[in-house]
């Protein structure tokens, strides 16, 4: 994979034939996508969602020591509003000194949209530099310069000699595709194209200041480093139990994208694996680390649940050949996990779920939801492409479980939840208040501030599976008292009837 | 002039449209505009609000034409039917008012008549052209109130004496909203009008539907608010006027006098309230006597707000507590007619304290502001430090308090480190939650 040389990366809809429309059962749904049969499908009642701009700045709103510059209307970016205040804590936990998210709008109005909108950019970048003397200075692009045709590269190039912060532009248009996910391209693009050395330039800087002896030592770190390619989805303590499993086979981590300082990037090539946790989050910068820099990859599976935890580390043991040192940690580490599980499996039994996330996530989380005794009902992923096949292949009765497809779309799932009426509802955060309001007992997960991944992550969640299973009044009595915007005669329809499958 | 604004305070014009329609009771926003639009909006207006919640049908609910690419290309009015079509289907509403993004309204969409189709078919859908670069959350609001005030309110030629209509807080920018309504309300109540505020506890569309028959609009803001209640003059003969936001017992004074002179009420019974809601708030007030008087209760402040809040609670700190509010930084975008209307609210206070006011929409500008006014240390053995001190800002400006070594009350959007649900600031009562807060944070430690 090769698109470096672009200033923008293709759309996930023409890369990856990513659908973010589906109903039915899962089986199905990986047959379709195997065929490539999903791009297309749409909706005709749709209700709103996230666009790549606000994913792309999920991820660069956490990057240390940087100045975000959105370009475009002052509605942009305005989620940062909301955000500003806890990411700095977040921030603190990589680096005490941590200034926390800094962003300014370009504040395009009617006379930009008539004369363009590149002076507003370029007195925005000079600012930052000034104000906040940042390491990087990173612009996600909005619509309105897109469509009225700023070169917003041309503005950065024209500007770049005279600032020290590295400008890193990304072009995540919100217009350009409707899979949320394409911002993960646009995101690695701009770090790829910005942040991370040539490999030319890098190798030589090497030569001029390393002795033989230093260079074979680096060499021999560098063969036991991998980079584990967090999200910004999931917590420091996520994070330090990744570096938990891996130091137990001895290997040290970088840990990039999010929370990383600018600078970190440059260390990027001096990994001898990249290690993804989501595969629709990484897929693009992996591959293209591979193609500039040879480093290969793991992209398999997402260490969430005990399947796919020992999955996730013996295929890194056996890129290493470790896979008796790893046979012996997952052995030591499963049996203490079911010890510990074991008071919570009676309270667990045959209990229904219905689980909503990205893909992979949800995928994962089901196989875990079951592994702890839980009856999987339904699933919910915010869009759809090949990455989650295999794990979806593997999921029991794929034939009888309603997969929907769907960023958000908070209608289907009121039908869903109305008709299969689980008792428990799992929810990637920020979109679970509607399942609330329906009275169904709600756990958020992919918090930043819990714990979810490998081992610890199954324990813990088991814990708070419990806790809220306990005493689910508070849902309860808004369900009693709240009601949703739907019809009643909504709950009688099938919850994918304005999914139109007419253009596929 | 630079135009950018570093971490800005609002929102867009859909924005303030969205935040505006998501709190009319049984109103159903469609959106118009590409998918994000509406997922970015829906986090600014719950986390940076007090955690306001989706509400009936916001947040991630929000009807959206998720127009993309190739509806850029080619249009997007075909798409705009249909999602009107299928929400009638599917949401339960009372209006329907479809709001635009940016994008339409560069490619020119015509979503006014497309909605117009529908409402000729006797469906209640309204449309207004709300792209985000026409300005900030402010001209949404206003963009909004105005297209319901011109084409929903019904036209009536009788006008009953003591009912009036009150505006220009704009809700969800104001994140007291609810509760400031609610206090104004009972508060002219009691000097004999019923009010529609239409964002009301306990008030319907009705309420909206029906406010032609109001006497008198009363405005609580010298900016918001303003442009509808010029279109509500002309097309329903209500005349307005400007009695700006209160905020205890001083200002509260002024506002009951300022709409008691507009509106011909009988002087008697306005200062009758006065003097029955100030011997309450003061028999609360007098509680603080000790602790004032005992522990130092005074303070020098900075206050960074919206033209609303501002002078308002400078106003309070200074008349009231009798505080320093030194600095005041107002963060709205302004024109200079509107700058000077404002400078004057901090001209007549009682206390003769007269604030430094500055206009400025960047965040990190506060401290350049302070520094300018109040001089640093310059390793003196005696100096005049600004100390103690308090900050009433937005949850944006902890960090600058914290760098003064002032305690910080998050009042003025954003709020991210509040939950608000009917807490109210103004008025009397309002006032008496607001030195809760204020002095709340002061024996914190004890």
């Amino acid at each position: 994979m090769d698109y470096i040389k672009d200033k923008a990366p293709p759309v996930r809809e023409d890369r990856l034939r990513a659908c973010n429309a589906y109903g039915g059962s899962c089986n199905n749904l990986v047959e379709q996508s195997q065929k490539g049969c999903l791009n297309g499908i749409k909706r005709t009642f749709s209700q709103t969602q996230g666009c790549q701009l606000n994913l792309s700045l999920a991820i660069l709103n956490t990057i240390r020591d940087a100045v975000v510059i959105v370009h475009g209307p002052l509605g942009c970016g305005g989620a940062n509003l909301s955000v500003a205040g806890i990411n700095k804590n977040f921030q603190q936990l990589r680096d005490s000194n941590a200034r926390g998210l800094l962003w300014v709008n370009t504040n395009m109005g009617e006379s930009e949209v008539i004369n363009g909108g590149e002076n507003n950019l370029r007195d925005a970048i000079l600012h930052a530099e000034k104000e906040f003397r940042p390491s990087a200075i990173i612009i996600v692009n909005s619509c309105v310069p897109a469509i009225i045709g700023d070169d917003i590269d041309s503005v950065v190039e024209g500007v770049q000699g005279e600032i020290k912060a590295k400008i890193v532009p990304v072009h995540c248009e919100g217009f350009k595709t409707k899979i949320m996910a394409s911002a993960y391209d646009a995101v690695y693009h701009g770090i790829l194209r910005n942040l991370i050395p040539e490999l030319d330039a890098d190798a030589v800087s090497k030569q001029d200041n390393k002795n033989q002896l230093e260079e074979l030592q680096e060499k021999y770190r560098m063969s036991r480093t991998v980079n584990v390619l967090n999200v910004s989805s999931m917590s420091r303590v996520d994070e330090y139990e990744l570096v938990r499993l891996l130091k137990a086979l001895d290997l040290n981590l970088n840990i990039l994208p999010c929370y990383a300082h600018p600078e970190d990037f440059l260390k990027a090539t001096e990994a001898a694996l990249n290690v993804s946790i989501c595969a629709t989050h990484d897929d693009y910068f992996v591959e293209h680390l591979k193609t500039k820099y040879n480093i290969p990859f793991i992209l398999r599976t997402i260490p969430v649940g005990v399947k796919y935890t020992n999955r996730w580390i013996e295929d890194i043991a056996k890129f290493f050949g470790l896979e008796e040192e790893a046979q012996r940690f997952i052995a030591q580490e499963t049996k203490l996990l079911e010890e510990a599980l074991e008071p919570y499996r009676a309270l667990f039994k045959g209990k229904r779920v219905v689980i909503g996330g990205g893909e992979i996530r949800v995928v994962a989380n089901a196989e875990l939801l079951t592994y702890l005794g839980f009856q999987v009902v339904g699933m919910r992923a915010y869009h759809y492409d090949q990455f989650a096949d295999e794990m979806l292949e593997e999921v029991a009765e794929s034939d009888k479980v309603p997969f929907n497809v769907a960023t958000g779309q908070p209608f289907e799932q009121a039908n869903l939840l109305a008709n299969l009426k689980p008792d428990l509802y799992v929810g990637h955060v920020n979109n679970n208040g509607w399942a609330g309001k329906q009275g169904i007992p709600v756990l958020p997960i992919f918090h930043q501030s819990n714990i979810f991944l490998g081992y610890t992550g199954v324990f813990e969640f088991a814990r708070r599976l419990a806790r809220v299973l306990r005493n689910s009044s508070f849902n309860r009595n808004l369900g009693e008292n709240t009601k949703l915007p739907y019809f009643e005669n909504w709950y009688e329809k099938d919850a994918f009837s304005y999914i139109d499958e007419g253009n596929v | 002039m630079s135009k950018f604004i570093e971490r800005p305070r609002y929102l867009c014009t859909l924005g303030g449209a969205i935040a505006t329609l998501k709190v009319l009771p049984r109103v159903v926003p469609i959106i118009h505009a590409a998918a994000g639009c509406g997922g970015n909006i829906a986090n600014a207006l719950h986390g940076a609000s007090g955690y306001l919640g989706s509400g009936y049908c916001a947040g991630l609910a929000l009807p959206s034409s998720n127009i993309y690419e190739k509806d850029i290309v080619f249009g997007g009015e075909e798409r705009l039917t249909e999602q009107i079509t299928t929400t009638l289907e599917v949401i339960d509403g009372d209006l329907y008012f479809v709001v635009t993004g940016c994008m339409v309204d560069i490619i020119g969409d015509d979503a006014v008549a497309v909605a117009k189709r529908f409402h000729q078919d006797g469906k209640p859908v309204l449309a207004a052209e709300t792209g985000g670069f026409k300005g900030n959350s402010y001209k949404g609001y206003d963009i909004v109130l105005s297209k319901l005030f011109a084409d929903f309110v019904e036209k009536n030629p009788v006008k009953e004496k003591n009912v009036v209509n009150l505006f220009g807080i704009v809700p969800i920018q104001d994140v007291f909203w609810k509760g400031n309504l609610n206090t104004l309300k009972a508060l002219l109540e009691k000097i004999g009008y019923e009010v529609n505020s239409f964002f009301g506890e306990g008030e319907t569309l009705e309420n909206l539907k029906y406010a032609g028959a109001a006497s008198f609009n009363i405005l609580v803001s010298d900016v918001y608010g303003v442009e509808p209640a010029k279109i509500f003059e002309e097309t329903h003969g209500v005349p307005y006027v400007i009695a700006t936001l209160p905020i205890g017992s001083a200002g509260t004074e002024r506002f009951l006098r300022t709409v008691g002179e507009a509106l011909g009420t009988e002087k008697t019974l306005v200062e009758q309230v006065i003097a029955e809601e100030k011997a309450r708030y003061y028999s609360y007030i007098e509680r603080l006597a000790d602790v004032y008087n005992d522990l130092d209760f005074q303070r020098y402040s900075v206050v960074v707000a919206d033209v609303n809040y501002a002078p308002a609670l400078a106003r309070f700190l200074a008349d009231d507590l009798g505080w320093l509010p030194e600095l005041v930084v107002i963060t709205d975008v302004l024109t200079e007619e509107e700058q000077q209307l404002v400078e004057a609210r901090f001209e007549d206070f009682t206390s003769g304290i007269r604030p430094k006011v500055v206009f400025d929409t960047n965040t990190s500008n506060v401290s350049k502001h302070f520094n300018a006014s109040w001089p640093r240390n310059n390793n003196d053995r005696y100096f005049d430090s600004f100390s103690p001190a308090f900050v009433l800002g937005s949850s944006l400006d902890r960090d600058f308090a914290s760098s003064i070594g002032a305690p910080h009350l998050s009042v003025s959007y954003p709020v991210s480190n509040r939950v608000v649900l009917d807490r109210a600031y103004v008025g009397y009562r309002g006032a008496l939650s607001l030195v809760e807060d204020i002095f709340g944070l002061l024996v914190e430690s004890r």
